[in-house]
């Protein structure tokens, strides 16, 4: 092998990272961020209010709006919000600066929350930054005033943001026990959303043998009206490989893996010491397969870290849209309860589905013309220029703010309007279902396929080959644009072979596995859970823990010994 | 030695704990504790000894804090003895009077005693109680022994309590090693009982369940007799277990989670989101949810008391009157009372200490109810042994229990 260090500038460092908080609610993320310690990246409050703001602890801080407000909040009037934010917006533009990623966490419904946050994620863009959102949505409690606020700057954010993650305020009470505290519940979601924030910094700040870039996050993510699913384990010793996917499949975010049934693609991330072996990386993707439906994308990524010495982890993300993880139809802000029978098959799907592949699409689109090869800027993602391109138009139709700007996309922007659209309504069905079309789902066969042919491919060819496929360069625009895996649009040689036409197919088995998923969380994960730490150690068929080696304690032909959680389920 | 006082001692080697406690049994019979010993046990597994010489070091141990507690010198302990070999049978001996004697004479009710007591028990074990329930002079029933009466068949009906005999041997020489003697080894859900039940409950018929951390221990009371009891070496520690094997927990970390979030009622409400183990600093270091960590107890527990249940002789658990009551350490467990309801569909309590006072107010907790019901056994067999049978006789109608 050919020694080859990585040129520094295809990697982001952790420095160029910014975590926004925005009004009170994101100013309580930020908190938890800050004490979970995120060593290098930087936080900025941002507040109407002054005495919130000089209680967070972030390292920046920006008054909104300190003439229109007086230092006071913004009352709940997203109006309020926005004008304040637009006073400060040079301040802003100033601290999102040369940054590449960053994350505006927020809390939607309220004023400064409703009102800045388009704003911001707008300013971020502009400044040439990947804008992650994430966004709570107000309790149903709060009345439909605040949920119809957050409806809209939802709306707005899904258009701006190169993704969104919302975390629904009503689903907290699944985070924690019905008796605890309410702020164990808002600590909750909170830490929540710093383990996804730091786990999404991690994998893209972390150049891979397989890379994994915020395209394939993306395609993840599904940008919007999803939620987040998000588990990472890690391990070490003999069958680290499954003790690592076991202990990220026991999330809560997760449900045991059941929740990861009913996804379109799951990114997986394997991070390990310099001795790592192939071997592991099958057989724990391989484990990860019974998991994950066959259908489902799966985006696979890699990284070699010294730091880790000889042990494993493993991060998953992928999100489902709102509609699959309501087992019964909750009202609050998922809108596919009130929709048209005609959406029925297709709502749960679609909504999400478009939303992941439009994003390549601009994406390459805007590519050919744009070609700004200035040094550091295109050292970042290729994503960053094409958004910058979209974002011009977009900037147009903002300057009316608060209008839910939906037409005003030409060409390239084209996808992101229709998915703006069914954001609020669900109507332009048709469309979506092109896009699904459109959209390549590589079963796991495949994909494990690829993933070889791919782990060939570095063996050979150690260095330009693997690297480069990484969105991580933008000297060549096209050439590196084929890799961006199964979501990519050009027909080339691997993604061609992956464009199968499935279409239909990964919504039909969809409504089932919904109501599948509950049962199965007790049976089929345990038993796998348990029989497979044992395979290896244990003569005995089941471990009994520590009443390994006893007799057996049989009453009534059943060993006491075993947990009836297990016994009962046979 | 009536009328003074006199100082008992408990001693339980339990799976978790070994626990001595002196007590002082004052003239007017009220009962004082003077202090514990308490020591967390090794070598010990479902409530029998496995490991001689940590139960060993252990026992010294309690043996050492029980006697700075209470400023007493420990000469003899009665011993608390469980485990899935010990077993209570029930067995009526008849007695046909010989033809021209019309009274009941002493002699005659021995004989149906010893009839009574010569059931089939395995080879290896050996006697630990014979109880005298009740006995039947020509079929009618008498609480007392029908002495004196005229009559032509006597009955005694007995409940006899029996386990491995070189089991039982060895915990007696492990504690006479210490060396301490053994006044009397008795069944642990006897004893638990005695601390757990009033006189009128045992009429009213009432069920002990002790459930510690080895063995769940019990004791069924009907018409004011024991009628049934037994040991399902199934307890705390299996919970612990399977909470990790099902979950990988090691199990330090699945004692805690077990302690601090578990439930056992089954209540969906309960069983919401995500049960997290915090470090000192706060944050989670392990996270389990709560639907699987109930449902694991709740299964375990259940299995647990379903097991009991079809131990106890048929239609017994409709004549409970009185109650259910729960004692032990896993008896702590949340909604543990829920679903000894579910089960059992009878009334659940937590036995009330009964006239006992003492230094600390700990007492009252379950953990403890072996040890004291122990201190209260002794009393009884005390104020039998130097009252007139008769009135006592039934509640007590002890003999020297061990039998080699």
């Amino acid at each position: 092998m050919i020694p080859y260090s990585r040129d520094p500038a295809k990697t982001i460092p952790p420095t160029s990272v910014k975590i926004i908080g925005l009004g009170g609610a994101g100013a309580n993320m930020l908190e938890r961020i800050a004490l979970d310690g995120m060593e290098g990246t930087e936080l900025l409050a941002l507040n109407t209010d002054i005495r919130n703001l000089g209680a967070c602890i972030a390292g920046e801080k920006i008054q909104l709006g300190a003439n229109l407000t007086k230092g006071l909040g913004a009352g709940g009037d997203p109006q309020l919000g926005n004008k304040a934010v637009l006073e400060a917006e040079n301040e802003i533009r100033a601290a999102l600066k040369d940054h590449k990623i960053v994350f505006v966490c927020t809390g939607l419904g309220g004023g400064t929350g409703s009102g800045a946050a388009p704003i911001v994620t707008r300013i971020a863009r502009e400044e040439g930054a990947f804008v992650v959102v994430f966004a709570t949505t107000p309790f149903a409690f709060e009345g439909d005033r605040r949920r119809d606020q957050a409806e809209a700057a939802l709306n707005e954010l899904a258009v701006l943001s190169n993704a969104l993650v919302t975390f629904d305020n009503n689903r907290m009470g699944e985070l924690v026990l019905a008796k605890q505290g309410i702020h164990e519940a808002f600590g909750a979601t909170d830490q929540m959303i710093s383990e996804s924030i730091k786990s999404v910094i991690r994998l893209v700040v972390r150049p891979g043998l397989i890379n994994i870039g915020l395209d394939e996050l993306m395609t993840a993510l599904k940008t919007n009206r999803s939620r987040c699913l998000f588990g990472s384990g890690m391990a070490e010793g003999a069958d680290r490989a499954s003790k690592a996917l076991r202990s990220a499949l026991a999330s809560p975010l997760l449900d045991e893996g059941s929740l990861l049934k009913d996804t379109q693609s799951v990114l997986v991330h394997l991070c390990g010491g310099e001795d790592l072996t192939l071997f592991e990386v099958e057989l724990l993707m391989q484990q990860l397969s019974k998991h994950v439906p066959e259908k489902a994308q799966v985006l696979f990524g890699a990284a070699i870290d010294p730091a880790l010495g000889n042990s494993l982890s493993v991060t998953l993300i992928s999100a489902l849209p709102e509609e699959a993880l309501a087992k019964a139809p909750r009202k609050a802000i998922s809108q596919a309860d009130d929709d048209s029978p005609l959406v029925k098959k297709t709502a749960s799907q679609t909504k999400s589905e478009p939303k992941a592949n439009p994003k390549p699409e601009p994406a390459l689109q805007a590519e050919a013309p744009r070609k700004e090869p200035v040094s550091e800027a295109p050292s970042l993602f290729e994503q960053e220029k094409p958004f910058a391109e979209p974002e011009s138009h977009g900037d147009s139709a903002e300057e009316k703010n608060v209008s839910p700007l939906p037409e005003k996309r030409p060409e390239g922007a084209a996808p992101w309007s229709q998915k703006n659209d069914p954001a609020k309504e669900l109507t332009p069905l048709p469309p979506e279902g092109e896009k699904q079309a459109l959209n390549s789902k590589p079963t796991a066969a495949e994909l494990l396929a690829r993933f070889g042919e791919e782990e060939n491919e570095s063996e050979d060819e150690p260095t330009a080959e693997t690297n480069p496929p990484e969105p991580m360069t933008s000297s060549l625009p096209m050439a590196k644009s084929e890799p961006i895996s199964g979501s990519a649009t050009q027909p080339e040689d691997k993604p061609a072979a992956i464009i199968s036409p499935f279409k239909a197919e990964p919504l039909d088995p969809k409504p089932d596995k919904d109501d599948a998923a509950i049962p199965k969380l007790k049976l089929g994960v345990k038993p796998a859970a348990s029989g497979s730490g044992s395979d290896e150690l244990s003569l005995d068929s089941s471990p009994r823990g520590r009443f390994e080696g006893e007799d057996p304690n049989v009453v009534d032909g059943e060993d006491l010994d075993l947990p009836p959680f297990l016994r009962k389920k046979k | 030695m009536a009328r003074r006082s006199k100082i008992h001692v408990g001693l339980e080697i339990g799976t978790s704990k070994v626990c001595m406690v002196v007590g002082e049994v004052k003239a007017d019979s009220a009962v004082k504790i003077l202090g514990i010993g308490e020591t967390k046990s090794a070598g010990v597994r479902k409530g029998e000894i496995y490991d001689y010489s940590q139960a060993r070091a252990c026992l010294k141990d309690a043996l050492a804090k029980a006697e700075d507690a209470s400023d007493v010198e420990i000469g003899s302990v009665f011993l608390a003895v469980t485990g899935s070999h010990i077993q209570g049978i029930n067995n009526r001996g008849t007695y046909r009077l010989p033809e021209g004697e019309k009274v009941v004479a002493p002699e005659h009710i021995e004989e149906a005693r010893t009839i009574a007591r010569e059931v089939q028990i395995p080879q290896d074990h050996v006697y630990l109680h014979p109880i005298i329930r009740n006995y039947w002079l020509d079929g009618l029933e008498h609480p007392t022994s029908p002495t004196g009466l005229f009559g032509k068949t006597v009955e005694a009906d007995f409940h006899i309590v029996h386990g491995i005999g070189s089991r039982l041997q060895n915990s007696i020489k492990l504690v006479r090693e210490m060396p301490l003697e053994v006044d009397d080894i008795v069944f642990s859900p006897i004893a638990t009982a005695r601390m757990a039940l009033e006189r009128d409950q045992r009429e009213g018929g009432a069920l002990v369940i002790d459930i510690g951390a080895g063995t769940t221990d019990y004791a069924l009371y009907l018409n004011g007799v024991i009628t049934a009891s037994g040991c399902i070496p199934v307890g705390g520690d299996h919970i612990t277990n399977d909470i990790h094997l099902v979950t990988d927990l090691p199990f330090s970390k699945a004692e805690r989670i077990k302690i601090q979030e578990g439930d056992a009622s089954g209540d969906p409400g309960r069983s919401v989101g995500t049960a997290r183990l915090t470090d000192d600093r706060g944050y989670a270091e392990v996270e389990v949810s709560r639907a699987t960590l109930n449902e694991i107890i709740r299964q375990r527990l259940e299995e647990t008391l379903q097991l009991v249940r079809k131990r106890l002789p048929q239609g017994s658990v409709e004549a409970i009157g009185s109650g259910i009551y729960l004692t032990g350490g896993t008896s702590l467990m949340r909604g543990f009372s829920e679903l000894a309801y579910d089960v059992f569909k009878r009334d659940i309590y937590r036995p009330e200490m009964p006239e006992i006072s003492g230094v600390r107010s700990s007492f009252k907790e379950p953990r403890y109810a072996t040890s004291i019901g122990l201190i209260r056994y002794a009393q009884i067999l005390d104020s039998e042994s130097s009252s007139p049978p008769g009135v006592l006789g039934k509640i007590g109608g002890m003999f020297w229990p061990f039998k080699r």
